[in-house]
């Protein structure tokens, strides 16, 4: 806790102190009388002044919660001597915010433990600590000032509000494990597929009785197996386009969140790789347990800035199993993760690549030369597109206020007619 | 603003003499209390009080000899005023949790200030009271200034907000 004194105490000493010297000066006791009521007013304001000692209890009502939806903390404080003015604020970081009046003013009483409601709203996506009080007391006439930090940290994750996506990206082969998928090869499964003549060695069970009925002969169906598939979620944290309202970043965590949801939930194996300064991966798993690593290693996600070269070598192999699907969210603003991601399709992984696209961040100059640059950007942006293309990766371009689902489509459409070629 | 206002012209018109002067000084106080409020100046609110004090005094100084009955109220506005205007200029705090503070901070204030007005005239009543003055009690003055600048220059050396 720290003490200071206010300008007024410095400015009723000084009257104080010139009425005196004036009285002594002038022979007169009028002067003095005038000093008198600021003598006593810092006598008895400082005599009385008593160091605040209050404490404080703090919780909030969740520990996870997901973007755009509130949480309810609850502070208790607790004064061992009365505080006539006590200013309280709550410091949030960026990305959360009160509807709680903040700063407020209280008083309290000694022993008095009263509960403050503070409703928090998660504005951002990210892994928070709250819970830094600021609290500032004066003495009850205004001389001393009184400020305290209190440091009462809890953790907060706010997960991405992911968007619903109906239909997802399928890889183009799938996994040997069971899963929601249907391959095109034939083998055990309930998923229909043809009808063949019996063969020995054909279970009874699989036999087609109207079929067999039919032709005179037994018949057999023959299904699909049912299989899962790996994806990864290829996050390029290099850089980003912002404004005060997101970024790229922002739209890319928010996408990864809610594919990999998504997936999971159909039985994919998800694995993650945040390629940037900072490498993040996780190996591609299954189950809820997976989810929220993925979700959790997505809130630590950052743009650092930095010129050291990275190319797709430092990726452990694991984190990169065959057969995959590579699901890139870029911006494809750094040289960096555009060449990885021509190397990962050199290496003749399945990759489909959701251009975040960083124009609508990009504020157009009013000069000629301003103009120039930006028609000259959006050209070489268009020739690293059609670069992508003519090696057979789809690149779709996502902007904000554009369904995930839209981009999807349009890389399906892309995979329809195009096929895999080891290059 | 307006009890500094009130303070000044009852100083001038109270005395009956050098008014345009007094005038001068009571208008040349008001100035500095009012840019200090308007701009959150301190300093400037510690020369406005200042200057409606040395008003006082310079009317004494102009004035007849005899002791001046009206100082203790005098006193106690000059401090009612003081304490309004550093409250004026305190931070401001978008909600006030509780509303009944002000009230009682304003009881606060008129209560300090009674109490500095009686203290005022305890001191008028002593100086009048025929107590012959001397070496012992000028040098109780001495002292007494002496300590209110010390305040001053402790409160210098200390950070002050």
């Amino acid at each position: 806790m720290t003490r200071a004194a206010t300008t007024k105490l410095g400015a009723y000493a000084a009257l104080a102190g010139v009425g005196l010297i004036a009285a002594l000066v002038l022979g007169r006791p009028e002067p003095a009388a005038l000093a008198a009521p600021f003598a006593l007013l810092l006598v008895v304001g400082l005599s009385l002044a008593e160091r605040p000692k209050v404490s404080a209890l703090f919780e909030l009502d969740a520990e996870r919660q997901v973007e755009g939806e509130p949480v309810q903390a609850l502070l208790e404080l607790r004064a061992e001597n009365t505080v006539t003015q006590l200013e309280l604020l709550l410091d949030l970081p960026r990305g959360l915010a009160t509807e709680a009046p903040n700063p407020r003013l209280l008083r309290l009483y000694a022993g008095e433990r009263p509960e403050l409601e503070y409703p928090i709203r998660c504005e951002r996506w990210g892994a928070y600590l709250v819970g830094d009080f600021f609290l500032r007391t004066q003495d009850r006439f205004g001389l001393l000032v009184y400020e305290q930090k209190l440091e009462l940290p809890r953790p907060l994750k706010v997960y991405p509000r992911g968007e619903e996506v109906e239909r997802l990206l399928r890889p183009l082969e799938t996994q040997s494990f069971a899963g929601s998928q249907t391959p095109r090869v034939r083998g055990e499964g309930i998923e229909f597929a043809d009808l063949r003549p019996f063969v020995p060695g054909d279970r009874v069970r699989r036999v087609n009785w109207r079929a067999t009925a039919r032709r005179g002969e037994p018949w057999v169906n023959e299904t699909h197996p049912e299989r899962n598939t790996d994806v990864v979620i290829f996050l390029d944290t290099f850089a980003e386009a912002r404004d005060l309202a997101g970024g790229t970043l922002d739209l890319a965590v928010e996408a990864a969140g809610s594919l990999a949801a998504h997936y999971i939930q159909e039985k994919d194996r998800v694995g993650l790789v945040a390629f940037g300064v900072v490498l993040n991966w996780l190996n591609v798993s299954s189950g809820i347990v997976q989810l929220y690593r993925v979700l959790d290693s997505l809130l630590d996600t950052e743009i650092f800035l930095s010129y050291a070269w990275k190319d797709i070598d430092v990726l452990p192999v694991r984190t990169l199993p065959p057969r995959a699907l590579v699901l890139a969210l870029s911006p494809l603003l750094d040289d960096r993760s555009v060449r990885a991601l021509i190397d990962l399709r050199a290496r003749g992984f399945d990759l489909a690549v959701v251009e975040i696209s960083p124009v609508p961040f990009v504020e157009r100059g009013t000069g000629e030369l301003d103009d120039l640059a930006y028609r000259l950007w959006r050209l070489r942006r268009e020739a690293l597109r059609a670069s992508y293309l003519r090696l057979g990766v789809p690149v779709v371009e996502w902007q904000r206020g554009m369904p995930l689902q839209a981009a999807l489509e349009e890389v399906r459409t892309f995979r329809r007619h195009a096929r895999v070629v080891r290059v | 603003m307006l009890g500094a206002a009130g303070l000044a012209a009852a100083t001038t018109f109270r005395h009956g003499g050098h008014d345009l002067l007094l005038l001068a000084v009571g208008g040349a106080a008001l100035l500095p209390l009012l840019l200090g409020l308007a701009v959150r100046w301190s300093p400037g609110l510690t020369l406005g009080v200042g200057l409606l004090g040395a008003q006082q005094a310079l009317r004494l100084a102009l004035g007849p000899d005899e002791l001046d009955t009206w100082a203790p109220a005098s006193a106690g506005v000059l401090l009612f005023v003081a304490e309004l205007a550093w409250w004026s200029i305190e931070p401001r705090i978008p909600a006030w949790a509780e509303t009944a503070l002000a009230p009682l901070r304003l009881a606060r204030v008129l209560a300090i200030s009674a109490a500095g007005a009686v203290l005022a005239a305890v001191v008028l009543v002593v100086a009048s009271s025929g107590l012959s003055g001397g070496v012992g009690l000028e040098l109780v003055g001495v002292l007494a200034a002496i300590a209110a600048l010390a305040v001053v220059a402790w409160v210098a050396r200390t950070h002050v907000r």
